[in-house]
């Protein structure tokens, strides 16, 4: 294992679906001897590539579940993460978006930058992630690698610079030639394995020494003495335009492109050596976590192996070995047989097995220290958990998990895929605290929740995929809630004294709006009218009426009840008379309160190319959409809104439609706030033809 | 009804015209100050002011992203309210907001073509029709004179007034007018000119340019805690 930090690269490969990522990664592998023969995607062979594990990622165009592999190269340890590629997914990507530090961005050379390409490289770009850019496919018919800087450069806002140019196109695709060292690359051998340097060819001269040129001019302005040494017209060195593009870089003020074919097998050396040269290691990276004791204040992490251990674990898998848990240290030195703390709930957490994976085989290790990627094998959490030494008390992500806003009933279709769906719900509740799921008390139906309509169906379907579990399901339920809008005095008499042992309450009191919690109970009962003892049923009472409203049957929020007055009886007073009067007095009183329906609000920010701005806007103000502003960048520019959840259904769809594919949204849960009358008489409505139908 | 009580504490009322604004359509109002005297917080209770009238205000901003100027709005909003003592005010924020629209363009992407077409994108959609534009943070270089041309057409155009704060140095000597530099050369394109200016612990207002006739301009200043315009 490398224990210089300097020489560890944690990365991702970020792509447009069918952009060759997954045969990028598999040469990557190859070439660096973790693998020792090439499945193709779609091969005959029958195996498949060794990153593809999930079918579904596949089909739908995204990338859902991050697996993590490890190779070597140059005496660099180069960590590759797979990133989920849809904006769904909030947590997932900003998860995995964090382990790496840096990125390459696959493109095609005959599609350039498609739609994906622009969600990517906005994640990118949202989380700060430095990045090389590979032009795959430069074998193919109407390969252009030249259109695709352009592209780059006008569609992302990048400052893409060639770092190589093609020897030969399409069918002629013969090598490349390196700008920084002014040779040719050739790629021979069964599998492209033997690297032949040559001079570069006369025909190619000419366009090389242009192409160097703006590469050097590019580079300059971030090295001093490489503009000292342009103005001097001294030799300029390789190291020096290196480190100049690596500055750059890292700033992600400029964009290195390399270019080549992974299933020809030409390029993919060059672009490892970019990547080692290029790319940061985890020490230039600058990783922040939040004070727990200091109001999640951010603290900076050092990746200094002696300080205490800070570990963030970012991906679960189920496998042979039982679970296991993905996780990357920011800080100190993860041992095996050492005791942490997982900062969520407090418990402790002892270290046991400690290894590297990649894919599904795995080599133990003793130790992660800061900067690396491991696995950990038998330790209980959750994804997205922090494990950190005993003595801090610092978590990686904000300890604030929003409520789902979206719900859906899920039936199984019969026992063999009912005992698959608890097993897969359950796994998917720990990897994704964002999931909740519970059985209905009425229906006895299985309910899932989420925080957006894709965010349920990818589920449902990996269920099926994984699990074998097929499930039917109805339309998804936005998760309205009620509240009160004024003050009302409830006085309710509990009496039932006819026969046998009697009941008897009184409460007295009254409800009013609040708005720091959900619910306050205060008692301000005095000399003994309530006794004590009662009190705590009281509230259970109260309670227990908030989980759903007298109004259309929400959950209700924001209620105070204060309970001032009441009275027993020395035999037939007890717990459950107090909890069945409070319940009583609470429906009573309700109406009084002047109760509204509440939905959830969402904080929607759309990014799309300037062109579509208009389009993109009306979309959102036809449905109830508040835009706060516009903000241009670039070529880019970003909507921000807030749009109730109840219109966002099918929003991607139409937002791809009235852009062309090339505008994004980001979705997340800001506030609950009042339905206008009209949205709350359809929802009266609604829930008459569904109590109708159920022939309640 | 808090939304009466606001409007009767409109500190701008008596600089008011018959419409209720202070400048008219086609016209420019500047706000000048050194940097970090209030000039944003000046053209934001403007705006405030103008979306409680139920009038459209687009604040384009040069400099700042949308989430900082609208933290501005909301701090401004929040200030007035806890002096005015409203309750409800979320409720009151909730009506107010429909009549701004945030625009942010960078300074080297700003142009009159690039506005124009943004706002013929809002209104034409009916997504939204400006009835004053600010623009914060327009350099008043050399190259100003073109771009006020180009947004006379445009105030015009679209029957609007718009507002620019124009940032003055410590260093600058006035014209030979007794106007900031700034204005030289342009200060007959604007109806309305205030300069702020910090003294004594108070931020005091100036009227460069307008005050007579009509509008009556009463001294005004900023108390420093909160940056709200008081009347003397």
């Amino acid at each position: 294992m490398n224990n210089d930090i300097q020489k560890i690269r944690n990365i991702g490969i970020s792509a447009h679906i069918d952009s060759g990522k997954t045969t990028l990664t598999e040469r990557i592998l190859y070439y660096t001897k973790r693998i020792h023969a090439i499945h193709d995607v779609k091969g005959k062979d029958g195996v498949g590539a060794t990153m593809d594990s999930m079918e579904l990622e596949k089909e739908r165009g995204i990338t859902i579940a991050s697996a993590a592999t490890y190779c070597e190269w140059n005496n660099h340890e180069i960590n590759i993460i797979d990133t989920p590629g849809h904006v769904d997914f909030t947590i997932e990507v900003e998860r995995s978006l964090r382990v790496l530090d840096g990125a390459i961005l696959v493109l095609c050379s005959v599609g350039g930058v498609q739609s994906q390409s622009i969600t990517v490289d906005m994640q990118m770009k949202r989380y700060k992630v430095p990045c090389i850019a590979f032009i795959n496919k430069c074998d193919r018919s109407g390969a252009n690698p030249y259109r695709v800087i352009d592209q780059l450069r006008e569609k992302l806002g990048h400052n893409a610079v060639s770092m190589q140019i093609p020897i030969g196109l399409e069918e002629k695709l013969e090598g490349i030639v390196d700008l920084v060292a002014m040779k040719a690359v050739y790629f021979e051998g069964e599998s492209g394995e033997k690297i032949i340097i040559k001079d570069i060819p006369d025909n190619l001269r000419t366009e090389a020494e242009e192409k160097r040129e703006i590469l050097i001019d590019a580079a300059s302005l971030f090295s001093d003495k490489l503009t000292e040494a342009i103005l001097e017209e001294t030799e300029i060195s390789d190291e020096l335009i290196i480190d100049a593009v690596r500055i750059g870089t890292l700033e992600r003020k400029l964009t290195p492109v390399f270019m080549g074919s992974a299933y020809k097998n030409k390029g993919v050396q060059t672009l490892l050596d970019a990547v080692t040269h290029l790319l940061p290691c985890p020490a230039d990276i600058q990783n922040e976590a939040l004070d727990i004791d200091d109001d999640e204040a951010p603290v900076i992490l050092s990746s200094d192996p002696e300080k205490p251990v800070v570990a963030l674990a970012f991906k679960l898998e189920d496998g042979q070995y039982g679970q296991l848990t993905y996780i990357r240290v920011y800080q100190g030195n993860l041992k095996k047989g050492s005791v942490i703390i997982n900062t969520r709930n407090g418990r402790k957490v002892k270290i046991g097995r400690v290894a590297r994976m990649h894919s599904d085989q795995m080599e133990e290790i003793s130790a992660i220290p800061a900067g690396y990627i491991g696995a950990l094998f038998g330790v209980e959490c959750n994804s997205g958990d922090t494990l950190a030494a005993p003595d801090i008390n610092i978590s990686m992500t904000s300890m604030f998990i929003p409520d789902p806003v979206i719900s859906l009933a899920i039936n199984p279709i019969d026992n063999k895929s009912q005992e698959r769906m608890s097993k897969a719900l359950n796994r998917f509740t720990k990897e994704d605290p964002t999931f909740k799921t519970h059985v209905d008390d009425e229906t006895g139906e299985t309910i899932i929740e989420g925080m957006g309509e894709l965010h349920l169906e990818v589920y449902i379907e990996r269920m099926l995929r994984e699990y074998k579990s097929e499930v039917i399901y109805d339309k998804p339920k936005v998760a309205y809630r009620e509240t009160i809008t004024q003050k009302a005095e409830f006085d309710y008499t509990h009496k039932k004294q006819t026969g046998g042992s009697g009941q008897y309450a009184r409460v007295s009191g009254y409800i009013e709006p609040f708005f720091d919690d959900v619910f306050e109970f205060e008692s301000k009962v005095v000399g003994g009218n309530i006794p004590t003892q009662y009190i705590p049923a009281c509230e259970k009472g109260f309670k227990e009426s908030m989980n759903k409203g007298p109004k259309m049957g929400f959950p209700v929020n924001g209620v105070k009840v204060v309970l001032n007055d009441g009275a027993s009886h020395s035999v037939d007073s007890s717990d459950m008379a107090f909890k069945t009067a409070s319940q009583a007095a609470f429906s009573n009183v309700y109406p009084k309160a002047k109760p509204v329906i509440m939905e959830p609000v969402m904080k929607v920010a759309v990014e799309t190319p300037s062109e579509f701005q208009g389009a993109a806007m009306s979309l959102i103000n036809q449905r109830r959409g508040m835009i706060l502003g516009s903000q241009d960048e670039g070529s880019l520019c970003v909507i921000d809104s807030y749009v109730p959840l109840a219109d966002m259904f099918g929003f991607s769809t139409v937002l791809r439609s009235a852009t062309q594919g090339k505008a994004q949204y980001t979705m997340e849960f800001d506030t609950y706030k009042q339905v206008p009358k009209s949205v709350e008489e359809e929802l009266i409505k609604e829930a008459e033809q569904e109590k109708k139908k159920r022939g309640v | 009804m808090q939304k009466q009580n606001l409007k009767l504490h409109n500190p701008f009322k008596n600089m008011e015209n018959e419409n209720g604004d202070i400048i008219s359509d086609g016209g420019f109002g500047a706000i000048l100050a050194r940097a970090g005297i209030g000039k944003t917080s000046f053209l934001v209770q403007l705006a405030i002011n103008s979306m409680l009238k139920e009038k459209n205000v687009l604040h384009i901003s040069l400099d700042d992203p949308v989430k900082k100027i609208n933290l501005w709005y909301r701090e401004v909003f929040n200030h007035i309210s806890e002096k005015y003592e409203l309750s409800g005010i979320n409720r009151l924020w909730d009506s107010i907001l429909p009549h701004r629209f945030i625009q942010t363009l960078k300074v080297d992407g700003f142009s009159v073509p690039r506005l124009k077409e943004r706002i013929t994108d809002l209104t034409e959609q009916n997504i939204f029709t400006p009835k004053m534009i600010i623009i914060d943070g327009m350099p008043f270089d050399e190259s100003v004179k073109e771009n006020l041309d180009g947004l006379k057409d445009l105030a015009n155009k679209f029957s609007i007034h718009v507002w620019f704060t124009i940032k003055t140095h410590r260093h600058e000597q006035p014209t030979a007018g007794g106007l900031p530099v700034q204005l030289e050369n342009i200060h007959e394109m604007f109806e309305v000119a205030i300069q702020l200016i910090p003294e004594n612990g108070k931020i005091h207002t100036k009227t460069l340019i307008g005050g007579e006739g009509r509008s009556k301009h009463p001294e005004l200043h900023i108390d420093p805690s909160t940056m709200l315009i008081m009347e003397e």
